[in-house]
């Protein structure tokens, strides 16, 4: 191979080609092992069918070999994802919809002869607001008889976790971190409760699936029984009637009420929400970064051409704030879990495969509204720790002060000792100082807050 | 094929699927019954909106 040509760190897995970083850009080498399969995906009219639906990712074929391998097939360049983002950051309505669309896939494939020979959520991506599949290898040519090869990883990237979220309350992306490939089907009936047994369609995926995993010979199941095609849809069907079914449990959270709250008066937020637009209005930003974004008030405020990415660690207004986006057809947005004190971390082999969070991208744009409190109060970490952190993710910030006189911090300090001698606005002020330039600040109505913009210092 | 087959399926998620193949059959068997016989009763409501848009755009 050539030197300069090094396979993507997350791409090692599937000998049928591999992804690779060429110049800035982005491709994907097919080898001469995966020919058959893609000249199938191609002529069958399947690939154009997905990506026509939006259910595939766009690409693009280059007749040229960057490498040096003897195996090329072909070249092609997939259409750039503007923020790349993984299962252990997605709401229940995200998985669900990235379940459903890996099913309307792989049923898709069916009709044309092909199916699909894996279902991680690692190969779906949220691409202008949709699920979309983006391993254009994902393919192979369906062999009648044989059985789903990818079926337990799919029962377990996806319908165990959702189970799980809709009987037992659990969040879906807190299973898929402490689980990256997949919650195991004896984990999942284990914490099921027992009237899923009484469910044909759960007891069969879940309840018997645990108590036959590892206890079959595969080669001595595969020569005495076959699984139809009609077999194979109705399985697949079983699974997509099951997974649309499926539903949160509702529960008030600790922030998706959070502006409704009486605490904090309408004049505050509708004020705030002006002061946000008129200096959004002037600003020129492509890509944005919301952190504690609750339902995406502000995010909402951005222009539709800008990348905006609206973080919050409670999974209850993300995933409300992902069926508004989607409902409302508003697709610059991408929303995502995110703990702040405890992001996404490398993960996966060598640590390399998936990136860390904060590592992804540096943001045009950032917004810290009504947080610094909850970090420099809640979280013990002072202001210099704050402002150095946002340095790094963002060249503007629009920040908000909340004073110790303000109805939260005083409910914070309720019940515990006031150690924040540094807490004031002065501190602050310095704190953001040694970093940033102040380009305005003004105090928000029908409050005691105050609102920064600040740019970075070069 | 061999060199496709890079996914460890697990063991037993074959067994499984030869067995959930069966029971799905039967199931599937009484409900289309149960849909036919209904539909000689009960006007056929459309899809609903959700599964529309997914599969047309």
């Amino acid at each position: 191979m050539n030197q300069a040509i090094k396979p993507h760190a997350a791409s090692f897995r599937d000998p049928s080609g591999f992804v690779y970083e060429k110049d800035g850009i982005l491709y994907r080498f097919v080898s001469s092992a995966y020919q058959s399969a893609y000249d199938l995906l191609q002529s069958s009219g399947l690939a154009d069918e997905l990506i026509k639906q939006k259910k595939l990712l766009p690409f693009t074929e280059i007749n040229e070999n960057h490498t040096s391998r003897a195996d090329w097939y072909k070249t092609l360049q997939p259409q750039l994802l503007p923020f790349v983002s993984y299962a252990w950051e997605w709401s229940f309505d995200q998985l669900k919809d990235a379940a459903l669309t890996t099913l309307s896939i792989c049923s898709a494939a069916l009709k044309k002869g092909m199916i699909l020979k894996d279902a991680t959520h690692t190969n779906i991506q949220f691409v202008n607001g949709r699920a979309k599949l983006i391993d254009t290898l994902s393919f192979e040519r369906y062999t009648e008889g044989e059985p789903w090869v990818a079926y337990r990883q799919f029962c377990e990237c996806f319908l165990n976790p959702l189970l799980l979220a809709a009987y037992k309350g659990m969040e879906v992306h807190k299973l898929l971190l402490s689980y990256p490939d997949g919650v195991p089907a004896a984990s999942t009936a284990n914490l099921l409760p027992f009237k899923t047994k009484l469910k044909p369609v759960v007891y069969l995926h879940v309840h018997l699936h645990a108590n036959l995993s590892g206890k079959a010979d595969v080669s001595t199941t595969k020569q005495t029984k076959k699984v139809t095609l009609k077999n194979m849809e109705q399985i697949i069907q079983s699974l997509h009637d099951c997974i649309s079914s499926l539903t949160l449990p509702t529960q008030q959270t600790t922030w998706n009420n959070y502006y409704d709250e009486t605490i904090l008066s309408d004049q505050y937020l509708s004020e705030k929400k002006k002061l946000v637009a008129a200096w959004l209005g002037e600003m020129n930003y492509t890509s944005v970064i919301d952190l504690g974004a609750n339902e995406g008030e502000f995010s909402l405020l951005c222009k539709k051409e800008a990348l905006v990415v609206a973080t919050d660690f409670d999974s209850a207004c993300i995933n409300s704030l992902y069926t508004k986006l989607k409902a409302e057809k508003l697709q610059h947005i991408i929303p995502l879990i995110v703990d702040l004190t405890y992001p996404s971390s490398s993960l996966g082999w060598a640590n390399a495969e998936r990136t860390a969070f904060f590592k992804r991208k540096t943001f045009d744009l950032g917004f810290a509204l009504a947080l610094i409190h909850h970090l420099a109060i809640a979280k013990n970490i002072s202001f210099n720790q704050i402002a150095l952190f946002f340095s790094d993710i963002c060249n503007e910030l629009i920040i908000e002060f909340v004073p110790k006189t303000d109805p939260k911090v005083k409910g914070m300090l309720q019940w515990r000792k006031d150690i924040f001698e540094l807490y004031t606005e002065e501190q602050f002020e310095k704190s953001f100082g040694e970093h940033f330039l102040l380009k305005k600040k003004t105090a928000v109505p029908g409050s005691e807050r105050t609102l920064y913009y600040y740019q970075k210092k070069q | 094929m061999m060199q496709l087959l890079y996914l460890d399926p697990g063991s037993g998620s074959y067994l499984i699927q030869v067995i959930i193949a069966g029971v799905l059959a039967v199931l599937f068997y009484f409900k289309n019954t149960w849909n036919w016989i209904k539909s000689f009763f009960i006007k056929t409501a459309p899809k609903n909106e959700e599964e529309k848009n997914e599969s047309s755009d």
